[in-house]
């Protein structure tokens, strides 16, 4: 990964934070003074290296770990601002990303019971009595990320 | 990845979608492993991690055995 896609992944991140949205190919080709082509080609080697995920044959940003931008049943509050984790493990890592306290809005899997949990000073101060599962072994994380 | 209520629920739901049994453990070790995972995704200066590396996290919130095994 070389010092332009850092610089690319970097906007993508601070926009994602500022904005609560990715922004597209155009929006960073402006911020870096570079062409679309540039950008869209870097977006493409961020996804290769499982440093964004991209919706399907688009360069529409899916998933900017711990950011995502499709529905999910985890939708994360922090300093009164709320995004989407990917997961189970995402919702949690973007009160850790963003070193805050956080507010997890989630459901059982199962019944599809509401769940909450909460962050401060980064223990879990709520919802330490849920449980986690993973289906999906590491080694096997990115074969199909959606799912994983 | 998924939150579940209990072990029931997570007999329940794995046996409704034809799930094979995978991991299940705390959300505590959940929130554990998300601080150290994610605590640098934002920084200015945020590099690839080495498989290494996060292998390293796994293990020090005691994910550990062949399926945790990261490459």
């Amino acid at each position: 990964m070389d010092a332009f896609d850092l610089d690319v992944r970097r906007v993508v991140y601070s926009r994602v934070v500022a904005d609560g949205r990715p922004p597209t190919v155009g929006e960073v080709a402006v911020e870096l003074g570079r062409d679309d082509e540039d950008i869209a080609a870097a977006y493409r080697r961020l996804h290769d290296a499982h440093a964004l995920v991209l919706f399907p044959d688009t360069l529409d940003i899916w998933m900017a770990n711990p950011f995502c931008f499709a529905p999910t049943p985890h939708r994360v509050t922090v300093g009164g601002r709320t995004w989407t984790g990917t997961c189970a493990w995402d919702a949690l890592g973007i009160p850790a990303a963003l070193h805050a306290d956080g507010h997890v809005e989630t459901e059982c899997a199962c019944c599809g019971e509401r769940l909450v949990l909460e962050v401060v000073n980064g223990e879990l101060t709520r919802g330490a009595d849920l449980l986690v599962h993973f289906v999906v072994p590491a080694r096997r994380w990115w074969d199909d990320i959606g799912f994983t | 990845m998924v939150y579940l209520r209990s072990e029931v629920h997570v007999k329940t739901w794995l046996d409704a979608n034809g799930y094979e049994f995978g991991a299940t453990f705390p959300a505590t070790t959940m929130n554990a492993l998300a601080k150290r995972w994610w605590s640098l995704r934002l920084d200015l200066d945020w590099r690839p991690r080495p498989l290494e590396e996060s292998q390293s996290i796994l293990d020090e919130v005691g994910l550990t055995g062949g399926f945790w095994q990261l490459g």
